[in-house]
């Protein structure tokens, strides 16, 4: 999905005007010029530049092009579902991990994402168990990552 | 002298040896995995070597690199798919090859290549590095604010597509670099009260979003291509290598010195050092009018340059701490972390470390003839994966290697904004290796700044009182004026 430069543009030039305001805020230090202040608000400077630029440059295309062009998958319910789902799986994963646990966690996660991927249905609770389960061995045993165990506590090892 | 034997006992231990046979493998999958580029590979190894050796940890990453670069050439041979982009050079060549039946000879002088660039590009490391490490002991504050400085506009100007695009996505990641409490005046910046942003975006979480996610993101919405029908090439791999060499090792020697030369360059790597290569192989070539037809010369002069240029990248990242491309950008992460931190005076500290590097790297493109030859023998079997079961995987490793940074949840997040942001961008243009390079030296950059402001009370002059300093500001102040002068000039002539 291609957005018009313009647009990002303008989004963009609003957040550097946001940043260079924002950057006015950080505290000076007594005696020295150039504070933290400074960085960030050249940063802004410079990318206010660029949006002008592009908006400039979307301008101009703006006949041909109009304010978006959609790619293929826009326009595909199944795909947008797919994506907002694999978007949600990551949030599911940071919210529930630390109570309910890696193992489960990521269980439920692949399931559900290898189902809308099209695995075979007999396939996916196999293959789910098995790659939870050598991920949580690689990364807990061999590596000691502190994955959570969640309600699975009390049969910690 | 002892410190090349202390170097010796430091890589040949099993344990390192295993790890970069593992690592190996690793990257030969990946790279031949459409879609899983070698730059995800290396992103994905990084959470891994948090617990290895600093030996074993660096050679993982550059044997993964490596094999990841040359395999990368498998599928585009096969299925005209570049494996990653540093193949998307001669992928139409290639392939014609294929078609021609000529799919052994294609891809036997890929391996053949990729090996000698990569050993060239070594030679040069090790000759260049410690040279170039003596000079860079004079430098201070201000060469290395002019350093980051070359090392930032190289990476906009010369990458593929819009300039412009390249400044923002660049402009982004020295913002997201100064968020948090790690600046010169210890200031929290931009953390709104939030204590996790205090210690900053780490940067490794963004480099899997960027690179690793975003590609998942493309894969759900049906942007992979299908690569189930696969023939493996049967023939003998090796047959014609003698009279290759002979015929074109003048192709392979500008591939390399060029590729080597690229790569050297910061922010640029082994995919612009491809294109470059094949645009000057047909440009000197005999017999142009045979390019694009399936014909070997401009595969081997672009395939010897890319992998010259992974041994170029590390020169200016091991001397002067500033990334040659994405890949090092990543290493120079992994060096601070594992307390080899690069700079001029790692040569001098601890030789044997910088001697070990040099050891795996000549290790790993000598064990890429075996492990190549393997690669394209089961590239049946390896491009048949199905995507369907390895995308949810690798978003599994994702995950959990955002987590292992700092054990917290917070690393999933930044892996998951940083995933959304990665795809948006590449949707619309805007190239994602700047946006790594900026997040890498912004903190760099500004604390040579302030640092060189106090020591010249406040003058911008103190930026080209001293020789060197003066050279390298004229050197990154031309590559900003001349294109800006040359456009108003032609416009000016209408």
């Amino acid at each position: 999905m291609r957005i018009n430069d313009a647009i990002l543009g303008a989004v963009l030039l609003a957040f550097s005007l946001a940043v260079g305001v924002y950057a006015r805020t950080f505290p000076a230090i007594p005696g020295q010029e150039y504070g933290a202040s400074v960085f960030p608000t050249w940063i802004s400077i410079a990318l206010g530049l660029c949006s002008v630029v592009l908006i400039a440059g979307g301008m101009r295309q703006w006949a041909e092009t109009g304010a978006v062009s959609l790619a293929p998958w826009a326009r595909s319910g199944h795909h947008l579902r797919t994506l907002a789902i694999t978007i949600a799986l990551v949030i599911f994963y940071i919210l529930a991990s630390t109570p309910l646990g890696f193992i489960p966690t990521a269980f439920i996660a692949l399931v559900i994402l290898f189902g809308v991927l099209g695995v075979k249905p007999l396939q996916i609770p196999v293959l789910a168990a098995g790659i939870t389960m050598a991920v949580h061995y690689g990364f807990y045993s061999l590596l000691r990552v502190p994955l959570p165990w969640g309600v699975l506590t009390p049969w910690a090892w | 002298m002892d410190a090349i034997l202390l170097a010796a006992q430091l890589v040949f231990q099993l344990d390192v040896l295993v790890t970069i046979v593992l690592a190996a493998l690793f990257g030969l999958f990946v790279g031949s995995v459409p879609g899983l580029t070698a730059t995800m590979a290396t992103a994905l190894l990084v959470p891994i070597t948090f617990f290895m050796s600093p030996v074993a940890a660096i050679g993982a990453i550059v044997t993964c690199s490596a094999m990841a670069i040359f395999a990368g050439d498998i599928p585009g041979t096969l299925l005209r798919i570049p494996g990653t982009p540093a193949s998307a050079a001669y992928t139409d060549e290639a392939y014609a090859m294929t078609r021609k039946g000529q799919g052994e000879l294609a891809l036997g002088a890929n391996l053949l290549f990729s090996a000698l660039g990569g050993l060239f590009g070594t030679a040069v490391l090790i000759v260049a590095a410690p040279s170039l490490a003596e000079v860079a002991l004079q430098f201070s504050s201000f060469e290395y604010f002019w350093l980051a400085c070359l090392g930032l506009t190289c990476a906009t100007v010369v990458g593929s597509g819009s300039t412009i695009k390249g400044l923002v996505s660049l402009m982004i990641g020295l913002l997201v670099a100064t968020i948090g409490l790690n600046n010169p005046a210890g200031v929290p910046r931009f953390t709104f009260g939030n204590v996790d942003l205090m210690g900053g975006i780490d940067f490794i979480a963004a480099m899997i979003g960027l690179f690793a996610v975003s590609e998942i993101f493309r894969y759900v919405l049906g942007m992979s291509a299908d690569t189930s029908n696969v023939q493996a090439p049967a023939g003998n791999l090796f047959t014609g290598w003698g009279r290759l060499f002979k015929q074109y090792w003048r192709q392979s020697l500008r591939g390399n010195v060029l590729g080597t030369a690229i790569g050297a360059l910061p922010g640029a790597g082994a995919d612009i050092a491809a294109w470059v290569s094949y645009a000057v192989s047909k440009r000197f070539s005999k017999t142009p009018e045979k390019f694009g037809t399936g014909h070997v010369e401009g595969i081997i002069e672009s395939t010897s340059s890319n992998n010259a240029a992974l041994g170029g990248a590390w020169v200016p990242a091991l001397v002067f701490g500033i990334p040659g491309d994405s890949i090092t950008a990543i290493v120079i992460g992994v060096l601070y972390l594992k307390g080899m931190n690069p700079g001029p005076t790692i040569f001098i500290n601890n030789p044997q470390d910088i001697y070990a590097v040099f050891l795996i790297f000549i290790l790993a493109n000598i064990f890429m003839v075996p492990a190549g030859w393997a690669a394209i023998k089961s590239a049946r079997l390896l491009m048949r994966v199905p995507r369907n079961v390895l995308m949810p995987t690798i978003l599994l490793f994702c995950i959990v290697g955002s987590f292992a940074i700092n054990n917290s949840a917070f690393g999933i997040s930044v892996m998951l904004a940083f995933g959304l942001l990665g795809f948006i961008m590449e949707e619309n243009g805007f190239p994602i290796a700047p946006t790594i390079l900026g997040i890498v030296l912004g903190p760099l950059l500004e604390e040579n700044f302030v640092t060189s402001m106090i020591k010249s009370d406040g003058s911008f002059l103190g930026f080209f009182e001293r020789p060197l300093a003066a050279g390298l500001g004229i050197i990154t102040l031309a590559i900003w004026i001349v294109p800006l002068a040359l456009y108003f000039w032609r416009r000016s002539r209408g």
